[in-house]
């Protein structure tokens, strides 16, 4: 999208008979696989995943992405889409998380987590970087007057025709939450997805538990990438273009997110559940 | 200690590789103008400038680079299991996966600049020529760089998941970093060196890109050549120090308190990010000075 086109409106009403319809939605999907698995160690696997949804879709709303008009130092954020940032970052949270899958679920989440920070971390410091030393711009914000956490004035530091540039230091804290948010929120769906295939495909397969594990592992992680993508991508519609952070007006458009992605996440992860456990 | 250092060799390999893929990324996705500056490519026929840049972006660089890296690993994978040499395998794979990226560049020039046929935008059958070939060059480079990182820490430090699926996530994390880093010195000094150097491209200059190089009209090898100087190294940096980073906190405290030492070395490590950034940004802050108050006259 141009620049032009991005004038940011707030719009964080909820929209009243959409929220029930979305709640209804997901009561529906929940009782309806609490009815086909029962309750157990499967049904809790459907929680873990709607609540790794909604920390992903929660976490996008954090990171600070410009677009393209960003790439010009037309508008504050990270020159990309707020789906490919946001899924880049909680993928190689995922990376770290599978891999420390083996130590428990809240050491594997929490690595998964930190995994995500990182990578933001690292992503948002070189983007400072390539803003001060390669255009020679200093952050400036254009959506409030002054840093939510440093307290620096912003709008002397704005270039004339622009609505700001660079990355504030709010934004870059905003980048992390996300990557950490994003980076646990998939982590989680990958071992509740994981622990469910590994108890169900032995039987289905009619294999040893040790046989099953690459086919587990493989699953668990295509379903993992594809909510991952699922609820990213469905937060980038509601975020509609760009984002600052945290202290952007746009945020408060989360609530709405949040009812669609559990509505998505639900679904899906009743999918994921349901191709081993009928 | 062995298992230790191999280990860390395999890191400190995994994170070279990785800053030759970001650096050949970026290029390549400069050269193809397929990240976010790209609209300023599309706009500009309209606003009356025509140009000879190539312009490839119908997707994002992550889900193409994704799409890309897992077609490469994914047929490497396939290669290994029919007893190909591995490194022979990669390259097999990412030779086919190119040529995917060469078809995906053709069709997606074609068509974007066809589509600006009715603001008299022609399109240019030597750039579709002389650029894919350069672009599908960069791109080998990017996705046999990040194949063989999926396949190093797949094989040597035995992560669960398959070739393909590394390739995926790696893939996306490849174009996300260089998308977000690489692109803006592409888009704001490639694109507009009309404009004051320190300050932001004003929204009214939107499309009215620079189209004349050093020698005659411009085209995206001149683009190429030019991010490979600061954006495509600054990418390879970013991504090499994410793969590098991640792994090496991984395998060396991993074992440390069941877990939550690589927890407690990210934490820190994000820590230290977070200070040079903001130590940065105060610099920038400092040495620019404020602009003065916004002037009445346009810029």
């Amino acid at each position: 999208m141009t620049a032009i086109g991005a004038k940011p409106a707030a719009g964080a009403t909820m929209d009243i008979p959409s929220t029930i319809a979305g709640i209804i939605l997901l009561i529906v999907i929940v009782g309806a696989t609490y009815f086909l698995v029962g309750p157990g160690m499967m049904f809790y696997a459907l929680l873990g995943v709607i609540i790794g949804g909604l920390l992903i879709s929660f976490g996008v709303h954090f990171v600070p992405v410009g677009g393209a008009p960003a790439a010009m130092g037309q508008a504050p954020g990270i020159a990309t889409g707020v789906a490919m940032l946001a899924a880049g970052a909680g993928l190689a949270g995922l990376f770290g998380g599978a891999w420390a899958a083996e130590q428990g679920l809240a050491v594997a989440v929490i690595t998964g987590a930190v995994g995500g920070g990182l990578m933001m971390a690292i992503t948002c410091m070189f983007v400072t970087f390539i803003y001060v030393f390669g255009m020679g711009i200093p952050s400036a914000s254009g959506k409030v007057a002054k840093d939510p956490i440093t307290g620096d004035t912003q709008t002397e530091y704005k270039s004339q025709g622009t609505e700001g540039h660079g990355l504030p230091f709010v934004s870059y804290v905003g980048g992390v939450t996300g990557g950490i948010l994003g980076g646990g929120g998939g982590t989680l769906i990958y071992i509740m997805l994981l622990d469910v295939y590994k108890e169900a495909l032995p039987a289905m397969m009619k294999a040893q538990a040790a046989q099953v594990v690459p086919i587990a592992v493989s699953l668990a992680g295509i379903f993992a990438i594809g909510m991952f993508l699922v609820n990213a991508v469905l937060t980038a519609y509601n975020i509609t273009g760009t984002i600052e952070g945290p202290h952007d007006p746009k945020f408060k458009r989360f609530p709405r997110a949040l009812v669609a992605s559990a509505v998505a996440s639900a679904l899906c992860g009743m999918v994921a559940i349901l191709i081993v456990a009928m | 200690m062995e298992s230790i250092a191999f280990g860390i060799g395999i890191t400190a390999l995994a994170g070279a590789l990785a800053a030759v893929a970001g650096a050949a990324e970026n290029t390549e996705s400069d050269i193809g103008s397929q990240g976010d500056p790209n609209s300023q490519v599309q706009l500009a026929p309209q606003m009356g400038y025509l140009h000879r840049i190539f312009n490839k972006a119908i997707a994002g660089e992550p889900p193409a680079y994704g799409l890309w890296v897992a077609l490469g690993a994914g047929l490497a994978w396939a290669f290994m299991a029919m007893h190909v040499n591995p490194i022979l395998a990669i390259v097999l794979g990412c030779a086919l996966a190119v040529f995917v990226q060469g078809v995906y560049a053709t069709t997606a020039y074609l068509g974007r600049i066809a589509s600006l046929s009715k603001f008299g935008q022609p399109v240019f059958i030597d750039v579709l020529k002389s650029m894919t070939t350069v672009t599908m060059a960069h791109a080998f480079v990017a996705i046999f760089t990040t194949v063989t990182i999926c396949h190093l820490i797949n094989a040597a430090l035995g992560h669960p998941f398959p070739l393909p699926l590394l390739g995926l996530v790696w893939g996306i994390a490849l174009g996300a970093a260089g998308s977000a880093t690489g692109n803006p010195f592409y888009g704001k000094e490639r694109q507009y060196q009309t404009q004051k150097f320190g300050a932001g491209v004003p929204i009214a200059a939107s499309g009215n890109i620079v189209r004349y190089a050093e020698a005659g009209e411009r085209n995206s090898l001149d683009n190429g050549w030019f991010s490979a100087k600061l954006g495509g190294p600054a990418s390879g940096l970013c991504f090499g120090l994410i793969v590098f980073l991640e792994l090496w906190r991984t395998v060396l405290f991993e074992k440390v308190g069941a877990g939550w030492g690589a927890i407690v070395v990210g934490i820190i490590m994000i820590l230290i990010f977070t200070v040079i950034d903001r130590y940065i940004e105060v610099w920038a802050r400092k040495t620019y000075g404020p602009y003065t108050e916004p002037a009445k006259e346009g810029s």
